[in-house]
């Protein structure tokens, strides 16, 4: 294996690790600031202990996120020197603006948050809560906004050989910035109420008398149905924009290898990058084309077309299908769109349950709000290799090659061990933060933390 | 504004932020690193770490802050550096990761030897990074091996020089003599006295590998001789001096804050004569003074300096002020409570 290909690995085995745990920080504060401040308002101790209790699994996870995000500031520098010196002109300031605006916000006040219950009238700390929950969803901003850049690039232009800015706000507002942060952070919500409703669930299996989960259910089902419904419509707005901007993209997220007039959606199949054939294809005749143009009868460009589209659009002379990797993009963003359609369905029947008084005491459907606890995150992670592998094989698309981003002095074997080093760290992360997310529910079940809930009165 | 003025600002902002990061960030690892040493049972642990606690995690942005600016501001140095210590980069990013983590983790559990085992994590990431910073910063100016497309082959192994080490024995007694300080103002009673007995130490230790040190450069950085700034230049290493002598003074009177005053004198010192010696440089190149990095020829153009000092003008202040804040909430001693870790 090359150097180039490890430098890939490592860059997308820590990124998926780290995209594990700020969805949560994002999506479950947002949750937190809608349980307390139903508290500060309705002064009803049971959202206090939801929210009690819930920050602590926040907290654990917060950590793992703040843990695992650093190297992917420096991983820029060190694994990918020759992308950094060629775009950081432009790259660089989204990261150091949400440093400044965002992550230093949601740091402090996290600490506020976690540690200022016996200091803070409950006002005060409701308003700890939202800076936490704000300056999280901020980083979500910048960090959208760095990479839709990579995606789209704009506000630039090209001086001796290197893209310099030359506009701020384009480059913040380009093309696909408003799409995939909207879709994001739905993606980040929608995991923070399906967390909740799956953790609420647990309690509920055990004892359907829980007063403080019913209500913390009750919270999340209602946020999870207005979430999930709008978050499949922003991903059609997602990918409509893909189809305007990264054609070779749209055609791997559907393996469309030829032009097309009337393109069919590929519900399934097992795409063949060699023969650029789908084998065991199961298709809804003119489905994409409506999708994508509006029009049953509108033209969708294949592979084959968007490569020679993009290689005279920015003069790119090398360009190869195999350097499209179709099956993984096919793969990923399907079962991300899946996921979707599955997760709102299951809001659905539980507003319908909750509605016929039926929720609480069905237990083969608590069980399946359980176990469906995780399935958000999957999907935001298949959405996420989507984004990424689909953008290949460039990492500004159009603007620059994978190939020529890689640090030239970072050796095959400096590689191995750093990437050797990240697994066997990430994974005792992962176990840790696992076990200590069960040892936390165990504990409230054996009634361990009903103390000490209540936060120094103003 | 002109180009080269901004540029000259932005090596003056970017000295000012790995100055607000050792300043913040390094009390939280000279505490960590004292953990293992100042703290004779569980209560007196329990203060030390919490004595950091609800902050630490703010301090840190500082870090991300630094990275972040010299990528927007000078990519080319942030591409070479971090790419040319590569495997000491990981290192101390593992470090970073088991002391993010360490304290949360630690609280979680009531178990004996599951905390004693988080201890010891949290005092050898704080040594660890106290130690790597100062390696790191007296490579730099010494000078690596950047060819002429600025790109350094240099292994691991060529950052282990002596000049290094002693440069990483100011950094690492620097930080253990400012979480002294730190601990000397958060804490009361026998654990104080400790710690203003290990602070005064450590300044003493400071003092004597700094002049080690400026004993040394002429062998290993010859540059450092004639600095761009004249005498003025050479005197700014006498600021940290100065800052120690004051914490050792300090330490024998009874304020609880003046120790940690001086202490940040002397990281101002440190910081400040780092930069004075390498101005104009950023990166010098052992191989031909030409392939230097310069803060001229590394810089971002004009408008991303601009955007980025705009930035910076109006995010900073905001950043004081979160800062004040939080630290006013918590107040100047620590009082453990059902929430602490």
């Amino acid at each position: 294996m090359d150097a180039l290909i490890l430098a890939r690995i490592q860059f997308g085995l820590t990124a998926f690790f780290h995209f594990l745990y700020p969805p949560l920080t994002i999506g479950l504060g947002a949750l937190l600031v809608i349980t307390e401040g139903i508290y500060v308002y309705s002064k009803n101790e049971d959202y206090l202990k939801i929210t009690r209790f819930f920050v602590k699994l926040f907290a654990i996870n917060f950590v793992v996120g703040v843990a695992t995000g650093i190297v992917l500031e420096f991983q820029f520098g060190t694994n990918w020197a020759q992308y950094s010196a060629f775009v950081g002109t432009i790259f660089g300031s989204p990261l150091a603006i949400e440093g400044l605006f965002a992550f230093f916000m949601e740091s402090i006040f996290v600490g506020v948050m976690l540690f200022g219950w016996n200091r803070l009238s409950p006002k005060a700390h409701w308003v700890s809560t939202i800076l936490t929950a704000f300056g999280s969803a901020l980083s979500g901003v910048w960090i959208i906004v760095a990479n839709s850049w990579m995606q789209t690039p704009a506000g630039y232009k090209i001086v001796n050989g290197k893209p310099i800015m030359i506009n701020f706000l384009h480059v913040v507002f380009n093309p696909y910035f408003p799409a995939e942060f909207t879709h994001t952070i739905m993606g980040a919500w929608e995991y923070g109420a399906f967390f909740m409703a799956g953790v609420a669930s647990w309690f509920l299996i055990k004892n359907n008398k829980d007063m403080v989960m019913r209500k913390a259910l009750k919270v999340a089902i209602i946020a999870g149905i207005f979430i999930s419904v709008v978050q499949i419509i922003l991903g059609d707005v997602s990918a409509k924009e893909v189809v305007k901007y990264q054609p070779t993209k749209l055609a791997m997220m559907e393996a469309q290898w030829h032009t097309q007039k009337d393109a069919p959606e590929v519900l399934f199949t097992i795409p063949d990058e060699a023969q650029q054939k789908n084998y065991f294809a199961i298709k809804v005749p003119y489905l994409l084309s409506m999708l994508a143009t509006g029009n049953p009868y509108g033209k969708v460009m294949g592979l084959d077309s968007a490569i020679k589209y993009i290689a005279h659009k920015d003069h790119i002379t090398n360009l190869k299908p195999s350097m499209f990797p179709v099956d993984a993009v096919y793969t990923t963003f399907h079962i991300m769109m899946y996921i979707g359609f599955y997760l709102a369905g299951i809001m659905l029947i539980a507003i319908i349950l909750y509605w016929k008084k039926r929720l609480y005491d069905n237990k083969f459907f608590l069980k399946v709000l359980w176990y469906s606890t995780f399935l958000p995150l999957l999907a935001l992670e298949m959405g996420w290799c989507t984004t990424e592998i689909g953008r290949q094989p460039f990492t500004v698309y159009g603007l620059l090659e994978t190939q020529n981003s890689v640090s030239k002095n970072v050796t095959v074997p400096d590689l191995i061990i750093s990437i050797t080093m990240f697994i066997t760290i990430y994974l005792i992360l992962l176990s840790f933060a696992l076990f200590l997310f069960k040892k936390e529910l165990k504990g409230r079940l054996e009634g361990k933390d009903e103390v000490n809930t209540k936060p120094k009165e103003a | 504004m002109s180009f080269q003025f901004l540029q000259v600002l932005w090596f003056i902002l970017i000295a000012v932020i790995i100055l607000g990061w050792s300043t913040m960030d390094g009390f939280d690892y000279g505490v960590g690193g004292l953990l293992a040493f100042i703290a004779k049972d569980d209560r007196e642990k329990k203060i030390v770490i919490n004595s950091i606690g609800p902050i630490w995690d703010g301090n840190q942005v500082w870090l991300i802050l630094g990275g972040g600016a010299i990528f927007a501001a000078f990519p080319q140095v942030y591409a070479s550096v971090f790419s040319g210590f590569y495997l000491a980069m990981m290192l101390v990013v593992w470090l970073i990761i088991f002391r993010a983590v360490s304290f949360e983790f630690r609280s979680r559990v009531e178990d004996e030897s599951w905390k004693k085992r988080w201890e010891i994590v949290i005092t050898i990431t704080g040594l660890g990074i106290g130690l790597l910073l100062g390696v790191a910063l007296a490579n730099v100016l010494r000078g690596i091996p950047l060819n002429k497309e600025h790109v350094d082959f240099e292994s691991l192994f060529g950052l282990l020089n002596i000049f290094a080490i002693v440069g990483g024995l100011i950094s690492l007694s620097m930080f253990l003599m400012h979480g002294s300080a730190y601990l000397v103002m958060k804490t009361e009673g026998e654990l104080q006295k400790r710690a203003r007995n290990y602070g005064t130490k450590f300044a003493y230790a400071y003092i004597i590998v700094t002049l080690i040190f400026l004993l040394i450069s002429p062998i290993f950085a010859p540059r450092l001789l004639n600095n761009d700034l004249g005498i003025l230049g050479d005197l700014v290493p006498a600021i940290m001096l100065i800052g120690a002598i004051g914490v050792i003074l300090a330490m024998k009177s009874n304020s609880d804050t003046k120790p940690f005053m001086f202490s940040v004198l002397s990281i101002v010192g440190t910081i400040a004569s780092v930069a004075v010696g390498l101005f104009p440089d950023i990166v010098p190149s052992t191989i031909k003074s030409s392939y230097s990095l310069t803060l001229f020829n590394s810089s971002s153009n004009e408008l991303t300096l601009e955007v980025m000092l705009i930035a910076t003008l109006i995010g900073l202040p905001l950043v004081i002020l979160y800062s004040i804040y939080a630290y006013k909430k918590f107040g100047l001693k620590v009082k453990l409570d059902e929430d602490s870790y």
